[in-house]
This record gives C-alpha cells, structure tokens and sequence, in this order.
C-alpha cells in the first residue's frame, strides 16, 4: 500500500494542472450539486416549509369582545396565541392607498403560534407606529417611513415589514394602540396535534370553541385555505425549480464523469510503466483511484461549503415568494453533497481504470500512439481534401479521435444549451402571460365615470360624469385619435349554488376587440351570454354551455356560458351590455376605455377629455409588473448562467486533456510552422464543432422540456395553458439560441487553447 | 542561394535552463550546399543547438541569423512563418499525426502555407516516388515501420523545398540497415543542392555523408573537422 500511496502521491504532486483542473471541477460540480438538490428539496414543499418554520396558525378565529372575555378563551392543551384585538381601518383616504387592513394589536412577534418575521425595518413598540405584512421583498409602493392616514385620526407610520404566512393580519400595531383604534374582534391563533385535512380542523375548532356562548366566533380561517391560495399563486415556480434542480444535477454529474475518466485515459502510458516496474494490476488500478481522490475530496469539501455560501442566495432568491426568509439547506443536502460526490468520482474512475487494469504492459505503453478508430480516419481523410483552413479541418477532425470524451462533454453542452433555450423560454412564456392577463396597454386611456355599482368609494368626492352616458360614449368617439372604445359597468354578484362571489362585468362597444382574450367559443354577444375564466369553470365545476344563475340587487336571471377568456382573476365573468338591462335596469356605464391610434398624445387626449365632461376621472396607466414574473425571471437568469459557466467549464477540461495529449502532435505541427494562432484555431474549432451540434441537440431539446414544463406551471398556477405561452420561440430566437452552444464551447477553450498555443515546443520535445 | 552563402550564422550563442547551461558561448557558421554533422555527448546541447536554429526556441544571449534574418527580432507567428518556408525538421520520434494518412501528412506541411489540398497531395506523391515509398502512400503511420516513418517524415520536412533541412537522430530509433537507408536519403539530397545539418551519434554514418563534422562539448564546439566524403 505504500507504494500505491507514493506513486499516486507523487503523480498528484508531477500533474499540478490535472490535480487543479480535478479539483476546480469536482469543486465546482459539487457547489452545483448542493444548489440543485437544495432547490428540489426547497421547491418540494416551500409553503409548509415556511409554515412549519414558523409555527404557522391551523387556525385564525375572530371572536366577539362583546360576548367572551380574554380569560373565556384559555385552553389548557392547545398551543395558541392572543387573544389580540383586531380592527378594520380604512386608508382610502391615505396617499399611500391600501385598500381596507385588517389591523391586530401585538406585543411581540414571537410566541407559540405564529413567529411573525421581520424582515425590513423593525416591530411596532410606540403608539403612532404600524408594521406591514409583505413576502419578504415586496414593499410595493410603501417603505419604512411611509406614513398612511387614517379618517379622523392622527396618522401611522410604517416602521417595518413583516411576513405572517398564516396571514394573520394585513398590520400590526402595539396592542395599546389597538385599543386606541376601536377593537372589533379578538384574535386567536391556534396549532393543533393533528391538523391535515379539514375534518381536523373542525374537530380542533370544536374544542376550542366549546362552552362559548353562540355568536361569539366571528369567523375563522383555516390553514389549508391560506395554503391553496399560496399555492396556486406560487405553485407556478415549483415544476420550474425542479426542472432546473434536475438539470444542475444532470450537468454535474456528467462533467465530473468527462474529468475523471480523461485523468486515467491521459495516464495510460504511467500505468505501463508501473506495470513495468511490478505494480499488480489491482494497485494500479489503487494508484488512480488514489490519484484522483486527492483532489476530487479537497474539491468536494470546498464545493460543499462554496455551495452552502454562493448556491443558498440562489436558491433563497427563488423561493423568497412564499416567505421562506432564514434558509437553510437540509443536512441530507450537505450529506448528499459531500458523500456522494467522492462516490461518483470513484466511479467515474473506476470504468477506464478497470479497462487500464486488463490491458498488458505492452498494449499500454503503446497506447498514446494508437486507438484510433477507422471511423475517425475516415472523417480526417475526407476533411484533408476540403477547401477549409488546414488548421480548422484538423480541428474539426478532433473530436472523432476521442468519441468518448466528445460524448461526455457534448453531453455538458447540449445541457447548458437546454438550459438556456428553456430559461429563454419560460421567461418569455411569464412576459406573455403577465402581459395577457395584466396588459400595460401604453396605447390605452381608462376613464371613470361614476363610483361602480354595488360599491362605496369611501373617502373623497367620487367621480361623477357631468354628460349622460349616451353622450360620453359619443363624444369619445368623436375626440381624434379614437380607434375604439369601450363602455363598462362592474356589479358584484352571488352565483346560485356557490358561496363565493364573483364580479360581473357588462361590456358595450369594441368589446371583442378591447376585452380579455378569448380562448375557447366566443365573446358574448347577446343577452344572456356570457364568458368567463377556466379557473371559474374549475373551481366550480362548470363547463362552457353551461347555465348559471346570477344574481344582484334583488334581480336574478339565467346566463349561459359561451366561452372562456385569460384573465387571472378566477371570479370574474364577462357579459354584453344587453345582460345588465335584466340585473338593473337602466345603468349607465361607470367606466370607459378607449384605444387611442398611434402616436395620439396621452395628456392632450385626456386634457381633450376632461374639457368636454370634467366630471370624468382619468386613471393613471396601468403598472405591468408582477412580483412573481420578476422573481421567476431573474431566477432564470441565475440558474443559467451557473449552469452555463459549469457547462464551459466541462469543455476546458476537455480541452486542457485534449490538449495534454496531442502536445507532441501540436508541437510537431509547431515544428512546421503552424503559428500559435493557428494552434489557438485548431483546438477551439475541436470544440465549436460540439458546440454547433450541442446547439442543434440542445434547442429542440429545451424546446421539448418547456412544452412540458410551462403547462405544469400553468396547472400548479391554475393557470391556462394557452398557445401564447408555448409559442414563444421564433425564428431569430431560435437561431440566437442555437449559438448559445458555440459560445459555450468557445468560452471554455479559448483560455487552454490559447495556453497550448504558447506552450514552448522545445520543452515539449525535451520532456518527450 | 549560391553555394558557399552563410545559410546559419550563430555567434556567441548562451542557452540557460533553470537547472543547467545547454549552450555556453557557441558560435557556428554553416554555409549553402554544406551537409554538417553535429556530434557529442547525450546533455552536450546538441538538441538545443538545432531547436535554436529552427527558432523553436530563443537563445538567452547571442544572435542567431538564418537566411539572413535574425530570428531573435521576430515574434512567435514569425518564427512559424520563417519555419514554413525556411527550415524542414526532422525528428528522432514523434515526426507524424497518427491520425492522417502517410500522404496527408506530407501534404499537411503545404498546405499550411495556403496551397490547395488537391496540389498538395499532388506534389507529395512526387516526393513519395523520389524517395521511394510510393507505395506506402496511403498507409496510417502505426502501420509503417520505423525507417518508413523517418522517410515519410523526411519528405515532409522537403514539401516546402527548405534552403535548409534540420535533423536531430533521425536515425537514432531505427536499426542499421534502416539507419542506412534514410541516411543514403539524406546525402542523396546534400548532392543534389540541398543544405543540410543533423545530428547523430554514429560516427560512421556521419563521416559517411557530412562534409563536416562538429564535436559539441559542454554546450561548446570543441573540435571541428572538413570531410573528404567517401562516395
Ligand atoms: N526544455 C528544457 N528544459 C530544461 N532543461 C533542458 C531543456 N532542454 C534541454 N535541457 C538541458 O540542457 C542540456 C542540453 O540538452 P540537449 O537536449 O541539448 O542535449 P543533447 O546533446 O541533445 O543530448 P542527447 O544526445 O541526449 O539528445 C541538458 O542538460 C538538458 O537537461
Ligand atoms: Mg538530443
């Protein structure tokens, strides 16, 4: 065994740039390998991650001040926090506009149930003082200092940011301030033994309710209801994260392969001189194995904690969405990391070592000169006759010299193409959706003209239109600039057999032209018709040519649906104006959209407007932008370029092997007068031509995956799986796309290439 | 070039590696038409001596002028370019691609200066019939033997018509009559025009077809004698 030991001790020690290149690329690899297990296990359950990792609620309740008292609602065996008085305010009348919070009155952020994080800022602890409850990231237009008024009371100021995945409340406040804001319920937040499905958490809101007077539950919330709307917000991430998860692994593995296996072929001849001296075969085998776990274990112990250091802001960053805050990488992540790398090091090596172990002396000793199939004569023969550069004809001959090796780090780059082909993708697939469903119509002026039916604009003076609707819908028509116009009218309505609500919306005009796009049947285009949303039939369990019974302000009628349009929004439906008459009688249109042609100037449009009626109420252009389409997008980027650059990676190795090998040959050609930029020409042509094919394999490839992924997202998301998302790649795309390959290959050998160009001949013939 | 022109002028020519002095103050002339035979001691700095002329690698002091350029001005690319067309080396071992033909890797060296594949080929099996290996032309280098592979490599050396021809132990790997026959090539050439410089360890092959003789020692020239060759 010592000698074993020596010989490989001392081959690690002679091999300075194999020992580095090993190192550098299990380090790399391994640093990938904790980043994608860390994603697919982050990305498998990132809610109840998050929930559990904060002692999330199984159930909210809102009891009556009026009818219990704090004491009333002790339990002895229940975990539970509160009681904390809990109000409504109203911030209508704010600059900073957030609709109605619902406002509870805490210490502290901690407790049993509950662990409220704050990630920005700090707790409330003075009257005055107000926390928001935000995913970490997302303070939208507020920040810490933003002061929101309240009607007749002296305003707060925010002083932080905080995440309750339970969503226990919109705000925190100190409880004295609470007080101060007129309580109108008290909060208690429940953790039960066993709360996983719904029965459970009846049984569980049966004991703690039990002996209260009736009447004094307001009302309550389930986990599992926070948990299917997180999903179906962010679930779209999950089939994406894994995805890319799978692919990390896919690369990692496969460059370590390529490394390893090309140490013991480079090192053939060493193991017939060891056989030679006496070595037995099996220490042979013991010497290389020995040799290329030196630096393969320094490599994976650094990769592992690079990994836990650079990866985890990776992967926090992709599931920052669903409130995970503190990641941490389970300790199966590390364990898999730092055992099983060596493990597939040692495997890599073992396949060429053992064909190295049966080979005689002899064979061996001779092996750098031969091996050479007929195939890749051929493919030489034939290019010598071309009309290319001699220096790139020999490049592209390379490859087919070392099938093998050219498999393995083809396979890299057809990864790092696929790659990049379904980041590019899926990023274009959210830029249509997000554009479909929440359009950033430049070209389009949204006017109000009157409070929506059903709603009270609380606050200041609502809008009010001096011209009748007739008029307006005229006088719009008439402004230059006017390509089509639409009237609305908003109603919230009851959908017989539901409990939820939903908004009915009654277009007039340009309807098909300027509403939602229509995916299946047609726009509504009669009384009595309407369309709506997938995730309504689905939710509902309706489907298009169905009839439905809505319902409002004491009318009801009888609707049939005819189509299914996009929109986000799964309880909305669509309907002409005609339908209106039958619900209210009568109504005028309380908002208009009109699409003005190009290059009409906004504000003398609206300033044309606003002359002709005052009374309308010009809103300002709509904000494109969703938080979870930038997340998905800049993850994206992220997961590519690491990706990418472990793919380059695996194509210098092969060139500094390649290189390694044929010094002599490249000396020689040196010799005749190939110049180093020739040299230089010929070794990054050897890869071009796998970055081209690699190019040509990995976009159809990507292409594939994302046909499979996005409709998984769109199913988790409950979204629609509609052509403007699976067709997002065109031509000049494509042809982009197909060059990533190229530019990989390129990258990863132009630095070794370049360093064998300007490797001195003399030396290489001396130590020869 | 007319004969008796200075093909290689190296004066005071000092080589250091890290660990040793190769070449210490050599100077040499060698003239057109002239066929010179370095010999000496293995680690006397013979090898060095050629790679300096072939500009393969750069003296530490000294100047070395070939054809009348000094190679110690140009930079890498143009000592390539100068080997292309200046200079055919030989070797001991390690002359031929594995993976081209014995044929395109004579014609390899021509198109390297930009003839076509199709006029390469053509004027290497002009040389394949000088020299005798015909046909061997589309045999692989693992299928030639040893002096085979010597006269391959030879014919590429003289693809470029070279006003000077290199050779470090061309024979050095073959057996006598293999040895023989490549060095019959080479003094065959020497008669025709060619200006020629090699080293060797056999004495007798180098009195046989050098017109002069050089002894290296300890990286200096240390005897030197003119041949009376015997034909
Ligand atoms: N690239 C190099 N790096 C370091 N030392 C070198 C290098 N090339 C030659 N040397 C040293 O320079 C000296 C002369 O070497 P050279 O190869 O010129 O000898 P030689 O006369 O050709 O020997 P041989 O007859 O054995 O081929 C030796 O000591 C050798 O170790
Ligand atoms: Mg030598």
């Amino acid at each position: 065994m010592n000698a074993v030991w020596q010989a490989a001790w001392a081959a690690v020690r002679r091999r300075k740039l194999q020992t580095i290149v090993i190192g550098v690329v299990v380090c790399a690899a391994s640093a990938t390998l904790v980043m994608a297990l860390g994603l697919l296990e982050a990305a498998a359950a990132p809610f109840d991650r998050a929930f559990a990792a904060q002692q999330g609620a199984h159930l909210s309740a809102a009891f009556d001040p009026e009818k219990v008292s704090e004491a009333d609602l002790e339990r002895e065996g229940t975990d539970s926090a509160g009681p904390f008085l809990q109000t409504t305010v109203d911030t209508s009348s704010s600059d900073v506009f957030l609709g109605s919070l619902t406002v509870v009155g805490r210490p502290d952020p901690g407790g049993a149930v509950d662990r409220v994080s704050v990630w920005q800022g700090r707790w409330a602890t003075n009257p005055g003082e107000i926390v928001l409850n935000r995913a970490p990231g997302t303070t939208g237009r507020t920040e810490v200092g933003s002061r929101i008024s309240l009607p007749d009371r002296p305003a707060l100021t925010v002083v932080g940011f905080a995440h309750s995945v339970t969503g226990s409340a919109d705000a925190w406040v100190t409880p004295a301030q609470a007080r101060e804001l007129g309580p109108t319920a008290l909060q208690m937040l429940y953790r039960f033994a066993k709360a996983d499905t719904a029965a459970d958490v009846d049984a569980g809101q049966a004991r703690v309710t039990a002996g209260l007077p009736a009447g004094a539950l307001l009302g309550t919330l389930s986990h599992l209801t926070v948990k299917d709307k997180a999903t179906s917000e962010l679930g779209v991430f999950i089939p994406f994260l894994m995805i890319f998860g799978v692919l990390g692994l896919v690369v990692a593995v496969l460059i370590v392969a390529n490394v390893v296996s090309g140490a013991v072929v480079a090192g053939l001849r060493h193991i017939g001189m060891l056989k030679a001296i006496g070595f037995t075969p099996n220490q042979v085998m013991a010497v290389y194995l020995v040799m290329v776990s030196i630096p393969a274990v320094a490599g994976c112990a650094l990769g592992t904690v690079a990994g836990n250091l650079f990866a985890k802001p990776v992967v926090q960053d992709a599931v920052d969405g669903f409130g995970v805050d503190e990641l941490s990488f389970a300790p199966w992540v590390n364990v898999v990391a730092a055992l099983g790398m060596p493990v597939l090091v040692a495997l890599a090596a073992l396949v060429p070592a053992l064909r190295a172990r049966r080979l005689p002396a002899a064979r061996v000793i001779s092996a750098g000169t031969t091996a050479h199939t007929g195939r890749a004569l051929r493919i030489q023969r034939w290019l010598s006759g071309t009309r290319l550069p001699r220096s790139v004809s020999l490049g592209l001959g390379l490859p087919f010299a070392r099938a093998g090796r050219s498999a393995l780090t083809l396979a890299a780059v057809v990864f790092g193409v696929m790659t990049v082909t379904l980041a590019v993708g899926v990023t274009m697939s959210m830029t249509a959706y997000n554009e479909a469903v929440r359009p950033n119509h430049a070209d389009r002026v949204e006017l109000l003209a009157g409070p929506p039916l059903g709603l009270r604009v609380p606050g200041e003076e609502a809008p009010a239109a001096r011209l009748s609707d007739a008029e307006d819908e005229s006088m719009l028509r008439s402004l230059p600039g006017t390509t089509a116009l639409l009237a609305m009218s908003q109603l919230e309505t009851e959908v017989a057999g539901g409990t939820q609500k939903a908004m009915i919306s009654f277009y007039r005009g340009d309807g098909a032209t300027l509403g939602p796009r229509v995916l299946t049947g047609q726009w509504p285009d009669g009384p009595g018709q309407v369309v709506v949303p997938s995730r309504f039939l689905n939710q509902r369990g309706l489907s298009v040519g169905d009839t439905i019974t809505v319902a409002a302000r004491g009318n009801r009628t009888q609707v049939r649906i005819v189509g299914v349009v996009l929109t986000n929004n799964a309880d909305q439906i669509f309907a002409d104006w005609s339908t209106l008459d039958r619900l209210v009688p009568g109504a005028r249109a309380d908002s208009y959209q009109v699409r003005t042609a190009p290059g009409t100037n906004r504000d003398t449009f609206t300033a044309a407007v606003l002359a002709r009626d005052p009374g309308l109420r010009v809103l300002p252009p709509r904000d494109g932008t969703s938080s979870t389409a930038v997340i998905i997008i800049s993850a994206a980027v992220m997961l590519t370029l690491v990706l990418g650059a472990v793919a380059a990676l695996g194509v210098f190795n092969t060139v500094v092997l390649n290189a390694r090998e044929r010094r002599r040959d490249l000396g020689m050609l040196k010799s005749i007068g190939m110049t180093p930029r020739q040299v230089t020409v010929l070794l990054v042509t050897s890869m071009g031509a796998l970055g081209v094919v690699g190019g040509l394999i990995g976009v159809p490839v990507g292409i594939a995956v994302h046909q499979v992924v996005v409709p998984a997202m769109a199913r988790a998301g409950q979204a629609d799986a509609v052509d403007i998302l699976m067709n997002v790649y065109h031509a000049p795309t494509l042809a982009l796309l197909a060059l990533t390959g190229v530019v990989i290959a390129v990258l990863g050998a132009v630095v070794p290439a370049r360093g064998a160009a300007r490797l001195s001949i003399a030396t290489v013939l001396h130590n020869e | 070039m007319q004969n008796g022109d200075a093909v290689v002028e190296m004066t005071n020519v000092r080589k250091e590696y890290s660990d040793s002095v190769a070449l210490d103050g050599l100077s040499l002339t060698v003239r057109a038409g002239e066929a010179v035979a370095v010999m000496g001691p293995s680690g006397s700095g013979k090898s060095t001596l050629l790679n300096m002329i072939a500009g393969l690698d750069r003296p530490s002091s000294g100047s070395v002028v070939v054809h009348g350029t000094d190679l110690g001005v140009l930079s890498e690319t143009g000592l390539a370019l100068f080997r292309r067309r200046g200079i055919g080396m030989v070797f001991q071992f390690f002359n031929l691609l594995d993976d081209l033909s014995a044929l395109d890797n004579v014609a390899l060296a021509a198109q390297l200066t930009g003839t076509s594949a199709g006029q390469a080929r053509k004027r290497a099996v002009e040389l394949f019939g000088e020299l005798g290996i015909a046909h061997r032309k589309n045999v692989y280098p693992a299928q030639l033997s040893g002096g085979e592979r010597q006269r391959v490599a030879v014919a590429r050396a003289l693809m470029n018509r070279p006003a000077l021809l290199l050779a470090d132990e061309p024979t050095g790997a073959l057996d006598s009559r293999s040895g023989e026959q490549v060095m019959d090539l080479l003094l065959d050439l020497n008669q025709i025009g060619q200006t020629l410089l090699l080293v060797t360890h056999d004495e007798r092959l180098a009195t046989r077809c050098a017109t002069r003789l050089i002894e290296v020692v300890d990286g200096r020239i240390a005897r030197e004698h003119s041949l009376e060759r015997a034909l």
